[in-house]
């Protein structure tokens, strides 16, 4: 809050400074030149579960808008979804995602490694070979040591901000300041990661994760030259090791890429090499973007968040453009948390009562409806989540109008039977957000659930507002709104900082509802040794039983509409990211 | 002549100075007396989850804890000559004329704008020739013909133009002769010094919708101005003495009536040039209209700093142009 205050007051203070001054046809496509195609599959949705226009041709310029700019090409400095998938262009780390459609896509595969590594010292430590052969672009050969190099240039926020913080969190020496401070001194001084060899790394954890190798699928662990690593302006020339390098990057503006001759196919079958050359214009007006990707100016909007309103209607009502387009969920969970603290949501049956009323339908409306907002939930974990079960508790599918006989059984049981009075906090300035909260203010009010709505500004939501646990207590905040997208595609990454006794914090709370229920506390311990089927049915049970306590109500898996330029081959979406795999890409004339 | 030129350089880099000034007092004093501490200022250099000595190692190396006025006198050094950051392990330098590190590229904010300023520059002078051309061309005739039909509907349409906002007009260019009849398809920016033919082709729609908007504006100013010019004595006086009406219009009529336009011109270009903002956000043309949105929705606060720095220098240096035109013009302005 005070940020943003801050802030306003300096805007209108630039304004005033300049006032006082005063008074004194390269196209989105192009031919292709050799190659074969194979069989053409398309039509609306045909994206998300098989590839639309296979084939191996090569050459051609590929066009991708995205409405924004990076967080950086840097791949360690990044945490955007789109640059997560982009950055398989030119990077090649530990694992990656298998490139296929539907949920095969979800399924971790080495990509620089050369297996899923093995474990000892009961978890605590992890070996990992990387393959030998493959090089960077000018020529050097990768070695574990520039693996490891790129892991520990992380360490150092004042030079690389923006990406995930796990290794910090996982990996012994969290303390290492990273190789810039001192960098004769702490050049591969980390200790949590040894390299007996030119092909074996050992990583040495604070605490059993099985998961290690999701974080090794983040482009961070991708190697790093530290000859050419030139801090912050890396970024404008990441060294590849991917099937294309950097020709020109004008920061925020367009990134050109040209094949990688030194990237060898046998070595990274994830990736494609078809396109002659890849152009990303960036920062593109969403408006405009969208023309141009139905004009044929552009193929893909890389951003992967969907056509603008406009577009939408001219898509779905045309035949032949959404023929073009798919429609998946993107992994992203829209819900309410329900307090488990403030009475009388406190009482289960009362919990129950609000699952029960909720109108769901206007709940989706509020998110943009079916194709745009997103598809009715009744789990907590979308359904592109390795461990995702299908069930409903609260008759959300069978009746998303909201069951009012259910509900006022429940209130009854709550010794509320005329309902109760709560508050709801909420993001005000997130138009969707707010018109979700309308929506149950409104379908809740139909059982006598009064509902006053407190809408708090994004920045400071987590950390002052519905994240800070006396907050909410003091204010009798019953219910708030909030969303979740998991940093991998399994249970844990979306489950353990939303439904974990440990996961509840003084401030930046994300367990809103601050459940700390021993049987799904068990669960996730349990989930730190288990492996296969067993680990993986974890998940489900604890997205049931959290849904048996009634401590969050499911709105929506949230949906995007994607566009596809017909002269795209190989489209189709990589389930973990919910958007386009844009490392097999090519394009027909 | 000379003196007058010497005496407004020395008032333009004066206004420079005082403006860098404000600017820096609004964003490093003002934050300040709002309850903004400089480690909070450091922590948006080093993104989430930083740890405490990270944040306290970028506040000692950008020098934000040091005492204002010596931050203010670092600052106007790296315009100046550049400067080096340090905090003991950590060495950077930030050539001339450096404006600071952007918090969100962790780049220097100098090469950005000037990268950007092609962008801007091609729009804006290529919009305001269109303009000047046509606003006072058309202005020049209504008022000649006051009263026709010409005159009411060329005032008309000029009404539309000042009432429409450029994404509007912007949008529709773009619909109609991009999109639905691809007379200009693929609109996006050029480089003139990579293809001079397709950097012209892609800008002549920002061009145009630019220049309806401000062309309406100088008719409607041209006309009244030469209405109020055409009925003046000396008018009368040059037609009595039996001047061709061209020689009365244009030598005694047009140029009287343009005084006001040249100095409404050199603001609008001044400002312009600081950032056509919804010109290229409608054209998606990156240039520093583009960067400054962007400067603001990431709170990138050395990188609003440059840009109201630049825009400054385009609109101090816009006046103090139209101020010596003035002096040629009119020998009273330079005393």
């Amino acid at each position: 809050m005070k940020r943003r205050s801050t802030f306003a007051v300096t805007a209108v203070g630039a304004i005033a400074a300049l006032l006082i001054s005063a008074c004194s046809s390269s196209s989105g496509t192009s031919s292709a030149s050799s190659g074969s195609s194979s069989t053409t599959t398309t039509g609306f949705n045909a994206g998300i579960t098989s590839v639309v226009n296979p084939s191996s041709k090569t050459g051609g310029t590929l066009t991708y808008d995205v409405r924004g700019t990076p967080d950086s090409f840097d791949p360690g400095n990044t945490y955007y979804a789109w640059v997560l998938d982009f950055d398989h262009l030119f990077t090649m780390p530990l694992f990656g995602y298998k490139s296929c459609p539907g949920s095969c896509g979800l399924q971790i595969v080495p990509d620089l490694a050369t297996s899923m590594g093995t474990t000892s010292d009961n978890g605590l430590t992890w070996t990992f070979h990387i393959q030998s052969g493959v090089k960077f672009e000018n020529g050097t050969v990768v070695t574990a040591q520039d693996v490891k190099y790129g892991i520990e240039r992380t360490y150092d926020r004042s030079v690389l901000a923006n990406g995930p913080t796990y290794y910090q969190a996982l990996l012994t020496d969290p303390t290492y300041p990273g190789p810039y401070k001192d960098r004769a001194k702490n050049l591969m001084g980390l200790t949590a990661i040894q390299t007996p060899n030119a092909t074996t790394l050992v990583f040495h954890l604070q605490a059993p994760f099985p998961d290690l190798p999701d974080v090794l699928a983040f482009p961070s662990s991708a190697p790093v030259l530290p000859s050419a690593d030139t801090g912050t302006n890396y970024q404008l020339h990441p060294l590849s090791t991917g099937p294309y390098k950097f020709k020109s990057y004008t920061l925020n503006k367009q990134l050109t890429l040209v094949p990688n001759t030194e990237w060898n196919a046998a070595t990274d079958p994830n990736a494609k090499q078809l396109a002659s050359q890849i152009i990303v214009n960036l920062n593109v007006n969403q408006a405009d973007l969208d023309n141009r990707l139905i004009a044929g100016d552009a193929d893909i909007d890389a951003y992967g968040a969907g056509v603008g309103p406009a577009a939408q209607a001219k898509i779905l009502s045309n035949p032949a453009l959404k023929a073009d387009a798919d429609n998946p969920v993107n992994g992203f969970a829209r819900f309410v948390y329900i307090s488990t603290k403030v009475a009388p949501l406190n009482n289960l049956h009362c919990r129950e009562a609000v699952e029960y009323a909720a109108d769901k339908t206007t709940l989706q409306t509020a998110w943009g409806g079916p194709i745009a907002g997103g598809q009715i939930a009744s789990t907590i974990m979308p359904p592109n989540i390795v461990g995702y079960k299908s069930f409903d508790y609260y008759t959300a599918l069978t009746k998303p109008g909201g069951n009012v006989t259910a509900a006022k059984a429940q209130l009854a049981a709550c010794g509320q039977p005329n309902g109760f009075s709560t508050n709801m906090a909420y993001r005000s300035d997130n138009p969707q957000e707010t018109a979700e909260a309308t929506a149950l203010q409104a379908s809740l009010a139909a059982v006598g659930i009064k509902l006053t709505l407190k809408g708090f500004p994004s920045g400071p939501y987590y950390t002052d507002f519905a994240g800070d646990p006396a907050y909410v207590h003091s204010h009798d905040i019953g219910l708030a709104g909030g969303g979740w997208g998991a940093d991998w595609p399994d249970g844990y990454g979306f489950l353990d900082e939303l439904l974990n006794g440990n996961s509840i914090a003084a401030t930046g709370n994300t367990n809103i509802s601050e459940i700390n229920d021993p049987v799904i506390n068990k669960l996730f311990t349990q989930s730190n040794t288990a492996t296969g089927a067993a680990r993986t049915a974890i998940w489900s049970q604890i997205d049931e039983q959290a849904m048996k306590d009634a401590v969050i109500l499911p709105a929506v898996y949230q949906k995007v509409l994607l566009y596809r330029n017909p002269a795209v081959t190989n489209a189709y979406v990589q389930a973990y990211y919910g958007m386009y795999n844009y490392a097999v890409m090519g394009v027909n004339s | 002549m000379i003196y007058f030129i010497i005496r407004r350089l020395i008032l333009t880099v004066f206004l420079l100075v005082l403006v860098s000034l404000i600017t820096f007092a609004i964003f490093f004093l003002v934050p300040r007396l709002a309850g903004q501490t400089t480690y909070q200022l450091a922590a948006q250099y080093v993104g989430r989850n930083p740890i405490p000595s990270e944040i306290k190692a970028v506040e000692v190396k950008l020098g934000l804890n040091a005492p204002l006025y010596l931050q203010y006198g670092r600052y106007i050094k790296g315009i100046v000559a550049g400067t080096h950051y340090n905090n003991g392990t950590d060495v950077s330098y930030c050539p001339f004329p450096c404006f600071g590190y952007s918090f969100r590229n962790d780049q220097p904010v100098w090469p950005q704008l000037i990268s950007d300023a092609p962008v801007t520059l091609s729009i804006a002078v290529g919009a305001a020739v269109l303009w000047v051309i046509g606003g006072v061309s058309i202005g020049v005739l209504s008022a000649l013909r006051r009263g026709t039909f010409f005159d009411r509907f060329s005032m008309g349409i000029a009404l539309a133009g000042v009432s429409l906002p450029v994404f509007f007009t912007g949008l529709i260019a773009l619909e109609l002769f991009s999109y639905k009849w691809s007379l200009f398809p693929n609109v996006h920016y050029v480089g003139i010094t990579t293809n001079p033919l397709l950097w012209a082709r892609n800008l002549i729609l920002p061009w145009i919708t630019l220049a309806f908007l401000y062309a309406a504006l100088y008719a409607r100013l041209t006309r009244a101005g030469m209405l109020e010019t055409m009925g003046e004595d000396y008018i009368r006086t040059a037609r009595a003495k039996g001047l061709p009406e061209r020689q009365v219009v244009v030598k005694h009529g047009l140029r009287a009536a343009l005084t006001p336009i040249v100095t409404i011109f050199g603001l609008d270009l001044g400002l312009l040039l600081g950032g056509a903002i919804l010109t290229e956000t409608t054209f998606s043309m990156p240039g520093l209209g583009e960067f400054t949105i962007l400067a603001i929705q990431n709170q990138d606060l050395p990188e609003i700093e440059g840009v109201v720095m630049i825009a400054s220098f385009f609109i101090v240096v816009a006046n103090m142009i139209v101020d010596i035109l003035y002096a040629v013009v009119d020998p009273r302005v330079r005393f």
